[in-house]
């Protein structure tokens, strides 16, 4: 009978063992790399969102409008934003600016900022304290909300600022709690419609009649639901008061 | 086997171990940090802290598999015992990995808010009822508890103060850690993968994690049938070698092993008092019991470890009926002395014709 190769620890290995040894060694190390090159290089495209830096600050004045979530329509932009834009508004970290907005609702405005920007959606990250938002001289023009019907949409409910480049990715069920973190901080939601709704993929959306998104919407973020809602054009933004009870998940 | 506490008892073999392991841990994450970014045509980058965690998490998974196979690789095949040695080692790696991945995670996705970062991982996703979207970060927290408890008891101080039994049933924890992990990636980033690389890597890793499992425990099923009586069957005269054991196990689940030291049959316990090793597929060297995992030692006739060592073991007795060696399953008190059994010659072989014993006679 053949004396099979005995391993002490403590000992040297025994030499027949040390070529099995050798060779478990290489193809670990091996396969532990390949791993790594198949894992990371499987990564999904997490989309073209990001902070714009490369634009440089942005300072444009325009119409404070609280949908609850602050809307700001242009009325005096730069070379980046121009009049007639509505964009939404969000500070540092996981915050809103709607401390910061709500006295100024109705009222002119300057606000200053670094873009956020996914294709067609854009906000702007506002400096701290006055710097960011601050009253503006001057007549404020009424900006009429423009009807558009109920409609049943499906796609995904995200936070407005992870999904338009703070996180990339900033969407998806593994991105979830962090959204919802931001949504809590009074970060803006936006629902990417699967089909262009009116020409746009991003709304704006609130619950029913002006309200904050219902936290019974929490449980469906990140997830592709189908849902009915009114429809109003705000200046260049669409806003979609969703109605909760008609939630449903699609596969 | 010691009498003193060393904080790590190194040697040759374990600076070899550790240094392949880290070896593959390091190349691991540096194809995955530097590597796959280059080859990745993304317009804009995954962002880093993101592509951090994801790396140490992905790595932590497949440490923890290569961890779960080297069990039953080494059962299936005695040649990987070797893997198993210093395995301590490789999962107090993977509890530091794993750390670092929860670390990126929390200081990322759970900062820059105005809740605390560990109130808001526990609070943020409150969506239990349901299976897509259910806060996955709970498992990871399970199994990061679990690898954490794990690492800070591996040590041999946790294993002397608990007791071997305890101990080993502590570290069954592994296999929690392993399932929490399974269902954490199952609901988090398996939800949200359009290329699905990942996904077949992830499921091949737990198959071979599973599959080794129950080919092992169909070996061991095959070779070791339970017995029934008072007195269990342990193998045919013919079937001992000088040096080795054969093993049997009892109807109250206990395995005894059986050796043949000097032409005479001794039982012990089949588990080593220091981390329940099996001891029946160790070797006799210099006339002691060595256990395959850490080289433990034992005098095969009365369960104990030479001087200055102290290590005990239960022996059992034996007998021969016929052509079969048969053991009590009562346990004597560990190192008690049991008279070995000489071993009596095979009867000759019916099957092999008459003149070829004869020629080889």
């Amino acid at each position: 009978m053949i004396e099979k190769p005995f391993f002490v620890g403590y000992l040297p290995a025994p030499g027949p063992l040390r070529t099995f040894l050798l060779t478990v060694s290489i193809l670990l190390i091996a396969g532990l790399g390949i791993a790594g090159f198949l894992m990371g290089a499987a990564q999904d495209d997490p989309g073209p969102g990001a902070f714009r830096f490369d634009y440089g600050r942005q300072t444009v004045t325009g119409v404070v409008e609280l949908t609850p979530y602050p809307i700001l329509h242009v009325t005096q932009g730069d070379d980046r934003i121009q009049p007639g834009d509505s964009f939404l508004m969000t500070a540092g970290g996981k915050s809103g600016v709607d401390s910061r907005a709500e006295p100024l609702n109705g009222q002119l405005a300057q606000v200053s900022g670094v873009v956020l920007e996914r294709g067609d959606l854009y906000m702007l990250q506002l400096r701290s304290g006055r710097n960011g938002l601050q009253a503006a001289e001057g007549d404020a023009p009424v900006i009429a909300p423009e009807p558009q019907g109920r409609w049943k949409l499906a796609g995904e409910i995200c936070d407005g600022k992870c999904l338009a480049g703070a996180m990339r990715p900033g969407r998806g069920l593994a991105h979830k709690a962090c959204a919802n973190l931001c949504l809590l901080g009074d970060v803006p939601p936006i629902f990417v419609s699967t089909q262009p709704v009116l020409g746009e993929e991003f709304l704006l959306v609130t619950g029913a009649n002006g309200t904050r998104l219902p936290r019974a919407a929490y449980d469906y973020i990140a997830q592709f639901i189908t849902a009915e809602g009114e429809i109003t054009k705000r200046g260049d933004l669409l806003v979609w008061e969703i109605d909760v009870d008609t939630i449903e998940v699609t596969e | 086997m010691s009498v003193k506490y060393i904080p790590v008892q190194w040697n040759r073999n374990k600076w070899i171990y550790d240094a392949v392991m880290l070896t593959g841990v390091a190349l691991f994450l540096w194809v995955f940090l530097y590597l796959t970014p280059e080859v990745l045509s993304h317009e804009q980058p995954v962002t880093a802290q993101i592509h951090n965690a994801r790396a140490f998490g992905a790595c932590a998974f497949v440490m923890l598999t290569v961890i779960l196979c080297i069990g039953p690789a080494a059962r299936l095949d005695r040649r990987f015992l070797p893997l198993l040695y210093n395995r301590r080692h490789f999962g107090v790696m993977t509890a530091f990995v794993a750390l670092t991945h929860a670390g990126y995670i929390l200081n990322w996705y759970f900062a820059f808010s105005s809740t605390d970062k560990l109130v808001g991982l526990l609070y943020a996703n409150a969506s239990l009822g349901q299976i897509a979207g259910f806060p996955f970060e709970l498992f990871g927290i399970f199994a990061l508890i679990c690898l954490l408890i794990l690492a800070a008891t591996s040590h041999d101080f946790w294993l002397k103060f608990l007791t071997p039994p305890i101990w080993k049933r502590l570290h069954y924890l592994i296999y929690a850690a392993y399932f929490s992990v399974a269902a954490h990636v199952s609901l988090g980033i398996l939800q949200d993968q359009k290329n699905h690389v990942f996904t077949v890597l992830f499921i091949l890793g737990a198959s071979a994690v599973i599959v080794l499992h129950i080919a092992a425990w169909l070996s061991e099923r095959r070779e070791i049938a339970a017995k029934d009586g008072a007195w269990a069957e342990v193998a045919c005269v013919g079937d001992f070698r000088e040096g080795y054991a054969k093993i049997a196990k009892l109807a109250n689940g206990d395995r005894v092993a059986v050796y043949l030291m000097e032409g005479k049959l001794s039982a012990i316990s089949n588990a080593c008092a220091h981390q329940n090793g099996p001891l029946g597929e160790g070797k006799i060297i210099d006339c002691l019991v060595t256990c395959p995992w850490h080289g433990f030692q034992y005098d095969v006739r009365s369960g104990r470890s030479p001087a200055p060592f102290t290590e005990k073991v239960p022996t059992y007795r034996l007998r021969v009926i016929g052509d079969m060696v048969e053991v009590h399953p009562d346990a004597n008190p560990p190192g008690t002395y049991v008279e070995p059994v000489p071993l009596p010659e095979p009867p000759p072989d019916p099957a092999r014709d008459p003149a070829e014993q004869g020629a080889t006679a």
